[in-house]
């Protein structure tokens, strides 16, 4: 297989470049209420923020912005086995969307590493398909504009848009609903600013179905923690997940979290004995959450 | 446009960002917006999210400012004597308010960056299935410069 071209962009970069974080050199002159471009540290960086914009919450992502972080996270996607093993917590996804949702890397960057990558084609459909769907929810954006925050279309629950909460419960905001699996998830989501996938759909489906809070309170709140928030994509899953732009609600069973997460929120959790609200069919979950609902 | 400034926004943190692409060494600013900052939903944003962008904005050469970011960037352009202002299209509605209240003052020139996909008509966006049925033809037509 032929070596990626940013792979040896990459490995051009001055080894300390990462660690130093100081910004490139600007040939103009700076201007009083500049803000500083040069941290002896990302520690120093964060301390900096924390004094600049002492109004968000705290702490840094293990996650690192720039281009050079970007590449050397595309140097590392495998399409094909992408393909068989996404819907796997710990499968090889790509955890390029930050770098994507802020231009660090384009779309068409990283579809062109994608066929670089490629033998046969088919290998590589999935995730050229899920490309798409980012450049997809871009467009329905330029076409919905604001109204993004709107339903799309009726809820297919049966429930009228009147008995979802609208505001975020504590237990969720503190993490602390009980639930092994979706306090991990709000914990990764705190820690890191970046969810699966799997995790996303279920968190949201969790807080939708099984707490009944209105899509938008879930949205905004993914969207001031995660590192590649961004409104189309995640205010289109979420009604996605909702059913505003869907034929029917997006839900889950044990099994399935089960399954796609390798069992690791199961044998922790308190309630995996008795108590699991996710423990049951799809009919009896369907019939138990959307009792109205015609499908 | 002779001396003009770049806008650089959240949208196009690369290097293929098309405005430092066709003006490389002009002074260029990013502005981390307020009204962005404040969050929605009334709570503002956390500082992951903020250090993230920084991050790639250290690797670009690029001033950082705060504030209103119309006002600051046609201060910016001032500071600098620009004609004009260059910046790259972006997606968010909120950009386009800001590109026309710049543009109220400063002629601004839009590039537009390199796309995923060209279609070629307008697409019926209602569902996925529909794009990609039209999208997926046209995005692999593209990997035959890449396989022998
Ligand atoms: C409730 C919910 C909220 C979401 N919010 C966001 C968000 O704010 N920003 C965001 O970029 N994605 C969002 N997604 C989509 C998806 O979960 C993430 O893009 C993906 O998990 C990012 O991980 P990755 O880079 O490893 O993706 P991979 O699976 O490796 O995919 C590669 C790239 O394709 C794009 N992509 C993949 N899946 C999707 C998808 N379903 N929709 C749109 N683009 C996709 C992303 O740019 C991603 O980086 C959301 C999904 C759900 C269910």
């Amino acid at each position: 297989m032929q070596p990626p071209p940013v792979a040896t962009a990459n490995q051009a970069m001055p080894s300390g470049k990462m660690a130093s974080l100081t910004g490139v050199p600007l040939a103009w002159k700076p201007a009083p209420g500049d803000l500083p471009r040069q941290f002896a540290s990302r520690e120093a960086l964060d301390d900096a923020l924390a004094s600049l914009f002492p109004e968000a919450d705290a702490g840094l992502s293990p996650v690192r912005g720039g281009r050079a972080a970007a590449e050397a996270q595309l140097a590392r996607i495998q399409p094909a086995r992408y393909g068989k093993s996404r819907n796997f917590l710990d499968g090889a996804i790509t955890r390029l969307s930050p770098y994507i949702r802020h231009g660090v890397l384009t779309l068409a960057e990283v579809r062109d590493a994608v066929f670089v990558r490629t033998r046969e084609r088919a290998s590589s459909e999935k995730l050229i398909n899920e490309l798409g769907w980012r450049d997809y929810w871009q467009r329905l954006w330029r076409q919905l504009g604001d109204g993004i925050w709107a339903d799309c279309e009726p809820l297919k629950t049966g429930h009228g848009p009147e008995r979802y909460a609208a505001a975020l419960p504590a237990d969720l905001g503190a993490g602390r609903t009980g639930l092994a699996c979706m306090d991990g998830f709000i914990a990764e989501l705190y820690a890191t600013g970046w969810l699966h996938n799997h995790a996303r759909l279920w968190l949201a489906a969790y807080l939708v179905h099984w707490r009944r809070i209105r899509w938008q309170v879930g949205a905004a709140w993914f969207l001031r923690h995660l590192l590649d928030g961004d409104p189309a994509s995640n205010n289109l899953s979420w009604q996605w997940v909702a059913s505003s732009f869907s034929h029917k609600p997006y839900i889950f069973n044990r099994a399935n979290l089960e399954r796609y997460s390798g069992g690791r929120y199961c044998a922790s959790c308190a309630l995996a004995a008795a108590g699991c609200p996710f423990e049951a069919s799809y009919e009896e979950l369907q019939a138990r959450l959307f009792p109205a609902a015609s499908v | 446009m002779n001396s003009p400034i770049l806008w650089i926004h959240g949208e196009a943190l690369g290097p293929a960002n098309p405005a430092l692409q066709a003006f490389p060494g002009r002074p260029a600013v990013f502005v981390f917006d307020e009204t962005l900052l404040s969050g929605p939903g009334s709570r503002p944003v956390s500082r992951k999210r903020i250090a993230f962008l920084y991050e790639c904005l250290l690797e670009l050469p690029v001033t950082l400012r705060r504030g209103d970011v119309a006002a600051e960037v046609l201060a910016f352009a001032r500071r600098h004597g620009a004609d004009g202002v260059v910046t790259s299209a972006a997606v968010d509605p909120r950009w386009a308010r800001l590109r026309a209240a710049i543009a109220a003052q400063l002629p601004v020139q839009v590039l537009e960056p390199e796309p995923f996909v060209c279609l070629g008509e307008p697409a019926d966006l209602r569902r996925f299935s529909r794009y990609w049925r039209l999208a997926e033809p046209l995005v692999w037509a593209g990997f035959s410069r890449f396989s022998s």
